[in-house]
């Protein structure tokens, strides 16, 4: 019997398979390389594509049950939770095709196995990518030139005309520049020396400056378990921070979100700056200290001395870890990229999220330094495994090799029977990490895991009901004195120091203290 | 289409490793899973994902074993995996082994050069100190940092170091490239930094000078490895 799927389908997933395998060659030979003397960051590498390939189809059916990837999109937008370039835009869909591509060499798995698993991720993907990016509509940072713009305008005025300006070298400026070194060490850190709670958005044309959306994730106490303790007086999981760099022209930020400026970013280019924070259960973004520059330059000291504080005792956790302990951790983070999908859904559960599979567990003897690090250098780098060899006269885009990162579906499954669909249900997880103790910091307060998830399934933000789910940057173009684009836009501006109330009419030469 | 073929299927278009662990890892693997696939004597469909099909943990450490039974020993990243095995790994590296020849007049000699993450006004100068171990993290949060510290490091992650990084007066990263996670935090913290270093005959407690105003090299993709005459200098004093 052939598969349940299209011809149109097939051809659909492995476009984006092939988009995926191109932009990921030239960003794992450009932009970075990845390593650690504490973590045994290639050999979670391996183990967390594993852990993607058994459970994400599952995972994301189960949410899919619950809420659309399509909202799920629309919400990730409207807030700031990890559903973002990184953790969404690039882990989710090539986590599961590098754990499909590593299982064939081994010859554990043929192209034409789970072949609907493979169609549920990258459908998935495409739809929840779609929706986040409506407003620039690219599906990802790569796809737009390595550039995102998902804001739509009633956010970014209030982002701008929030802005607190600051000036070379005084109080808000310093305190800014040594907030953000220490929230990147620490979220480095926190995440295992991988860089998924460090998210950048933009750039925005802000005049003759241009204005970043920072983002530092996962800062509280939550779902890493070694955060329960060492993170009880950080008062903010996540935190959001637009800038407006003067002199300094932003030519790119990648799908790993790291940005590149000319000049070179320097925190002397800050002309203004912001601060917010919000979640799956925040309805926008909240501010946070904005009530006057030296409320904000106090603000970001406090939270430098916090987050300093919990750098050290966090150091301290991981440095008295077995092996297993840091490879599951960082194996764990990496895996769990996309696991705000669920929180955001209202069906968040530890064990889907922070176990590793029963079956990915029987490959841990092979993750020795060595073997991971060449496996994973052969996997991203040299494209030397059997299924990424094309024929002859093939050209990669890129690197004009005729060879590709990860293999496409054979369109034969439409007439064979060599195929199967599915890898089968999500199997028992175990960890060696400690067992999760602490609530879960939330924008509500401290909570137990049942009430945060009976929180997110009750809660519907203002901006997602009809019509203003629909009411988008093109609507308002011809319907900004209509009563809706108002209040559409008061939603956005609640709180605003500087736009509470001011509806939809505003341009940029209109807001109280234009920075460009 | 024809019979089913239980012989590990091989690539019309080849593909070789290019690293011998992972060569003779998945060729292990593979043929083990072959002769499990063999023996159940049903289709390839009818079994992949059945529960009991498939190699376990302890074939798993088999393959590993093998390897290590040719007397082969494996290269170490994290310092963790070496001090529970040590039997698997090769023995560390001493971190002083100088990777290229001083030149010089003895009094201010080029010992080094490296790729500059952080550009400045001013060349940086300061005292040489190996940082390189979870026991010497320790000791500079249990001791300080020493002023006008140029710490060396042999990995480009920003982990190993964070509860002392921003102490330290510059770095000199033995890996990676400027756009690894040492060069983004040397250049949120504003601490002068040159990674993928080839390092001289330096030791603990010698007097260095960064060439912190050299220009950052081009990471774009057009362009080819740093020469050398566009790396940073590190020049060792008296």
């Amino acid at each position: 019997m052939p598969i349940d799927a299209s011809y149109a389908e097939l051809l659909e997933a492995n476009n984006l398979i092939r988009r995926a395998s191109d932009i990921n060659w030239w960003l794992c030979q450009y932009r970075t390389v990845q390593e650690s003397a504490l973590f045994p960051v290639p050999a979670y590498m391996m183990l967390s594509y594993l852990n993607a390939y058994y459970r994400y189809p599952e995972l994301v059916r189960r949410i899919e049950e619950v809420m659309p990837a399509e909202e799920l999109g629309d919400r990730a937008r409207e807030s700031c939770t990890t559903l973002m370039s990184t953790p969404i835009g690039w882990c989710l869909h090539n986590f599961y095709l590098l754990g499909r591509e590593y299982l064939m060499d081994l010859g554990v798995v043929r192209p034409t196995d789970a072949i609907e698993d493979a169609l549920t991720v990258l459908s998935f993907w495409k739809r929840f990518m779609l929706a986040y990016h409506r407003n620039d509509a690219h599906l990802t940072t790569g796809d737009f030139g390595n550039r995102s713009q998902v804001f739509p305008e009633r956010q970014l005025q209030v982002f701008e005309s929030d802005a607190i300006g600051c000036q070379t070298g005084d109080r808000l400026q310093t305190a800014l520049a040594q907030f953000v070194a220490t929230a990147a060490q620490y979220a480095l850190l926190a995440h295992c020396e991988s860089r998924p709670g460090i998210q950048n958005e933009g750039p925005y044309q802000v005049g003759a400056n241009q204005m970043m959306v920072r983002f530092f994730l996962n800062l509280a106490e939550g779902d890493f378990p070694w955060l329960d303790g060492v993170a009880s007086d950080v008062p903010y999981a996540n935190l959001v921070i637009p800038v407006v760099l003067k002199e300094t022209r932003v030519t790119m930020l990648d799908d790993w979100s790291m940005f590149d400026c000319d000049p070179p970013y320097d925190p002397a280019h800050v002309a203004a700056v912001g601060l917010y924070t919000s979640d799956y259960l925040c309805d926008g973004f909240k501010p946070v200290g904005m009530g006057s520059a030296d409320e904000l330059a106090a603000t970001f000291e406090d939270l430098r001395d916090v987050l300093r504080s919990a750098t050290n005792e966090l150091w301290k956790v991981f440095a008295s870890f077995t092996r297993d302990q840091m490879l599951d951790a960082g194996a764990l983070v990496y895996y769990s990229l996309p696991r705000d999908l669920a929180h955001t859904a209202g069906i968040y559960n530890q064990d889907d999220w922070f176990t590793l599979d029963e079956r990915v567990q029987e490959f841990r003897p092979l993750f020795n330094d060595e073997y991971a690090r060449d496996a994973l250098g052969e996997l991203l780098g040299y494209l030397s495994y059997a299924h990424q060899q094309s024929h002859e006269y093939t050209m990669a885009r890129y690197s004009d090799l005729p060879r590709h990162m990860e293999s496409l579906i054979p369109y034969s499954v439409l007439v064979t029977d060599e195929f199967t669909t599915t890898s089968g249900p999500i199997r028992p997880g175990s960890t060696s990490l400690p067992p999760k103790t602490a609530l879960w910091s939330t924008t509500r307060g401290k909570l137990p895991i049942d009430e945060v998830n009976e929180l997110a399934r009750s809660f519907r933000p203002r901006s997602m009901e009809v019509p203003y789910r629909f009411l988008d940057d093109e609507w308002v173009k011809t319907h900004y004195r209509d009563e809706a684009a108002d209040e559409l836009y008061r939603l956005a501006q609640t709180g605003s120091r500087t736009l509470e109330g001011r509806g939809a009419g505003l341009l940029r030469e209109d807001l109280p203290e234009p920075k460009g | 289409m024809g019979a089913q073929d239980t012989a590990p299927r091989r690539n019309k278009w080849g593909g070789e490793h290019a690293t011998p662990t992972v060569k003779a890892f998945h060729e292990s693997v593979r043929a083990r899973m072959a002769d499990r696939f063999a023996a159940t004597g049903k289709r390839w469909e009818e079994v992949v994902f059945d529960h009991g099909f498939g190699l376990t943990r302890s074939d798993y450490a088999e393959v590993e074993a093998e390897l290590l039974a040719t007397g082969y020993r494996f290269d170490h990243s994290a310092q963790i995996s070496v001090v529970e095995n040590p039997e698997k790994y090769k023995a560390p590296a001493e971190a002083t082994g100088p990777s290229i020849d001083a030149t010089g007049d003895g009094q201010i000699t080029v010992v080094g050069y490296g790729d500059n993450a952080l550009p400045l006004d001013n060349d940086v100068e300061g005292i040489v100190r190996f940082v390189d171990t979870v026991d010497k993290v320790f000791e500079m949060m249990d001791t300080g940092v020493p002023p006008g510290t140029i710490a060396v490091i042999e990995d480009a992650g920003g982990t190993l170091t964070a509860p002392i990084l921003e102490e330290f007066a510059g770095m000199l990263c033995k890996g990676g490239t400027i756009k690894s996670h040492l060069g983004v935090l040397s250049r949120e913290f504003r601490i002068p930094c040159l990674m993928a270093v080839e390092l001289g005959p330096v030791v603990d407690g010698d007097r260095v000078r960064l060439e912190s105003t050299k220009p950052p090299p081009d990471t774009s993709a057009e362009a080819a490895r740093t020469a050398i005459t566009d790396r940073a200098r590190i020049w060792k004093i008296g």
